[in-house]
């Protein structure tokens, strides 16, 4: 009876929402309330994340920083021969090795590269995507369009790494084909504290779109 | 390289000179005199009774057994023709030239024929001749001028691609290769099948190659030139042989063999029966001790070739070349030999440069650089492909040139054996140098770079950056500094802020002070010292800021970094 709605499921054209959730454990943000929200219980492996911010420094590589420690400093699986290394393509500033260390990155696993224009930025994030040595890259891409979004989603699954593209607000405009999109707004600086960073799900593959205030 | 003194272990004719040089050795005049007596006595007599002096051997006490040395010779008479074949069937594609050759020389202001090959000889064209008539002979002849570089490049080629018969590979001449080979014996199995490999592997390379094997080297080579493929093992057989020589394969002056001929000395045993020290007197004493040396009476060292530790090839093209694919394809050919050379050496390196060489203005270079030693041309070829495709040619390219850096030892790869049977895991997967080789290639050498602590107190001392192609080690400390505060991104320079009575503004907004202040002083050991009173700000925008303020100079406040 059921067989031909089998038959029907296994077409590769069929796509199922469910296939998607929970599917693969997430890679745990290091934030509980952010865990809870994202599919997985954390990141998205081996796909792509965009975040997007008004201005670098409110608090989005303070957001990645557990993460990439953990993933930095991981014991070698044995199908992957030389793991964590992590890329930076075109940071905006210099990442502080001393400040890093402090956040538990080993340092002896970075990677910076600094392209010269837009093209080889992506090239550049492609490349450390599918080589299958680096864990995460993150870059700060001039321009993103659908096109060079999907490039490094495969590219990402291809050499199950992690990529952070880092954008401007304007993006949220744009398709993406990233498989999780944060906004982060800085929360006003009437907090006697200082300031806690808001973050806003605006795509997440498999969850659903949320505000989450005060995370950082 | 040949013993230094040799015991005389003459056969019965070659005596009477043995003797007189193991009496005086290297003056060959006092030699001369011991034994002109004798030569001129016995010279009516003439060969038999030279074979009784042998008697006087007694004299001689060889107490070590002399290492015997066995020499082939390759003579290469064809090289002048052969050198352009070499490089106009490369360039075409490796095939066999279509155009009947012949290779000219100026004599006297007129272009003659110094070689043509079989078509141009079997149309008439003869060495000798005058270009213009062999023009007329066979107009589709193509001549091309003598290059004594070119030769000497073919010849060196080959003598590197010799090595690999022998440790002991020497130019004896322009066109003379000789190799020490009575150790290479065992290894190739014999002389039988080392000779015919020799041959075989030249005849592939497209030379036409005179050998003969002698004892001495001077006697091989005098053998190569009579063109016998004579192979001489026993030191006692190589009188005879040189006897029946003629002065001709001797490389002698012209004007020497014209005055020796027109005595009636035609072969190297009329010479051998000359006076000694007539001989010298008439001839000179160079040509009697080119003799001795080729009995083997005198040692006859040489000099062995060493090829060069670093590649360097040109690659030349007849035309001016735009293509980039043919471009491409020639370059692809020098990784080619250029990996053979190395490979031959067991080494491999990190750098290679090509240049492309246009016939106006100066060369295009494009370097490469590998993380780890390297030979494999397919490796190196891929990264000449990332970066050709943005190399700008400013005009055609007349010729190619590989230049290889410094040879290093190869570190060989484990590779890992796959237990875990999953057939989909088991993808190609780079390493961390491949892939920072590839970003190399095309985004450059400054632009790839790694990290590392620095024990240090000055925030931009704390840590360096280093190439990843050059032997790196993170030494990361091994406990952060957890109680300091310090922003994830830095700036490159500090930023001056402007400031409103004291307190700083940034992006027009007053800095309100989180932290701080943190002092940071001194550095007088290499003359940039800092005093600097470092706060954590909060700014308008939410973003959390480094600044600090100088304290002995101005007052002004700087912006360091950014908490991200």
């Amino acid at each position: 009876m059921s067989s031909s709605l089998d038959k029907l499921l296994a077409n590769p054209r069929v796509w199922r929402g469910s296939d998607q959730a929970g599917q693969k454990a997430g890679l745990a943000t290091g934030y509980l309330e952010l865990d809870r929200h994202l599919p997985g219980g954390g990141w998205p492996p081996a796909s792509l994340t965009e975040i997007l911010t008004a201005h670098y420094g409110i608090g989005e590589l303070r957001l990645l920083m557990p993460a990439l420690a953990r993933l930095s400093t991981a014991s070698p699986q044995h199908d992957f021969t030389e793991p964590g290394w992590i890329a930076w393509v075109a940071p905006p500033f210099q990442p502080y090795p001393p400040a890093l260390q402090q956040c538990g990155i080993d340092l002896s696993r970075m990677l910076i590269v600094r392209p010269k224009n837009a093209s080889e930025i992506l090239w550049s994030a492609e490349q450390a995507l599918s080589s299958g040595t680096c864990a995460a890259v993150l870059l700060w891409p001039e321009t993103l369009d659908d096109q060079a979004s999907r490039r490094l989603q495969l590219a990402a699954e291809k050499g199950r790494s992690w990529a952070i593209a880092f954008r401007p607000l304007a993006a949220r405009q744009q398709n993406s084909a990233a498989a999780l999109r944060l906004e982060l707004h800085p929360e006003g600086t009437s907090h006697s504290s200082g300031q806690g960073t808001r973050v806003h799900i605006l795509k997440s593959r498999g969850g659903r779109p949320t505000v989450l205030s005060s995370l950082i | 390289m040949r013993r230094a003194c040799k015991p005389p272990v003459m056969g019965r004719e070659a005596a009477p000179t043995s003797l007189a040089v193991q009496q005086d050795l290297p003056l060959v005049g006092a030699a001369v005199g011991a034994a002109t007596g004798r030569e001129a006595q016995q010279r009516p007599q003439g060969r038999q009774e030279i074979s009784t002096r042998g008697k006087s051997r007694p004299m001689a006490a060889p107490t070590v057994a002399p290492v015997e040395k066995l020499w082939f010779c390759v003579w290469l008479p064809h090289l002048p023709l052969e050198s352009v074949g070499a490089a106009i069937g490369r360039d075409t594609g490796s095939q066999p030239m279509a155009a009947p050759t012949a290779v000219v020389e100026e004599q006297h202001g007129i272009h003659r024929i110094l070689l043509a090959d079989a078509e141009a000889r079997a149309a008439g064209v003869m060495p000798g001749q005058a270009a213009n008539a062999a023009l007329a002979l066979l107009p589709a002849l193509e001549l091309e001028e003598r290059s004594l570089l070119r030769e000497q490049q073919a010849l060196e080629g080959l003598a590197t691609w010799l090595e690999r018969f022998s440790s002991f590979v020497s130019i004896a001449d322009h066109n003379v290769l000789l190799l020490e080979i009575a150790g290479s014996l065992c290894l190739f199995d014999g002389l039988q099948a080392l000779r015919q490999e020799i041959s075989r592997g030249l005849r592939e390379l497209g030379f036409t190659a005179m050998p003969a094997i002698a004892p001495t080297p001077l006697a091989a080579t005098w053998l190569a030139r009579s063109g016998r493929r004579a192979c001489i093992r026993d030191e006692t057989n190589l009188v005879p042989a040189l006897r029946k020589l003629s002065i001709a394969c001797l490389n002698w002056p012209a004007a020497l063999c014209e005055a020796l001929t027109g005595m009636g000395v035609t072969t190297v045993g009329d010479c051998l029966r000359l006076p000694r020290e007539g001989f010298t007197r008439r001839f000179g004493a160079e040509y009697l001790l080119a003799l001795d040396r080729a009995l083997g009476h005198l040692p006859d060292p040489r000099n062995s070739w060493r090829s060069p530790e670093r590649f360097c090839a040109d690659y030349e093209m007849t035309e001016e070349q735009v293509d980039r694919e043919v471009l491409l394809n020639i370059c692809n050919e020098l990784l080619q030999s250029h990996e053979q050379f190395l490979l031959a050496r067991q080494t491999g390196t990190q750098r290679l440069c090509f240049s492309f060489f246009h016939l106006k203005g100066p060369a295009t270079e494009l370097r490469l650089g590998c993380a780890q030693a390297e030979r494999s041309a397919s490796r190196w070829f891929e990264l000449l492909g990332i970066r050709f495709e943005q190399l700008v040619l400013p005009e055609p390219v007349i010729a190619v040139r590989l230049r290889s850096g410094m040879a290093q030892a190869l570190q060989a790869e484990s590779g890992t054996l796959s237990f875990h049977g999953k057939p989909g895991a088991q993808q190609q997967r780079f390493s961390i140098t491949q892939l920072a080789e590839r970003l190399i290639a095309r985004i450059g050498d400054q632009s790839v770079q790694a990290t590392s602590m620095v024990a240090e107190h000055r925030p931009h001392y704390a840590w360096r950056s280093q190439s990843l192609l050059s032997d790196w080690s993170s030494n990361t400390l091994d406990e952060p500094a957890q109680y300091l505060q310090r922003p994830l991104w830095m700036l490159p320079e500090p930023a001056l802020l402007p400031a409103d009575s004291g307190c700083p503004i940034h992006q027009g907004c007053r800095l309100r002070f989180i932290d701080g202040p943190e002092r940071l002083e001194t550095g007088w050991w290499d003359e940039d010292g800092i005093s600097r009173d470092y706060y954590t700000a909060a700014g308008q925008d939410g973003r959390r800021l480094w600044v600090f303020r100088n304290r002995n100079r101005t007052s002004s406040w700087y912006l360091h970094g950014y908490f991200g």
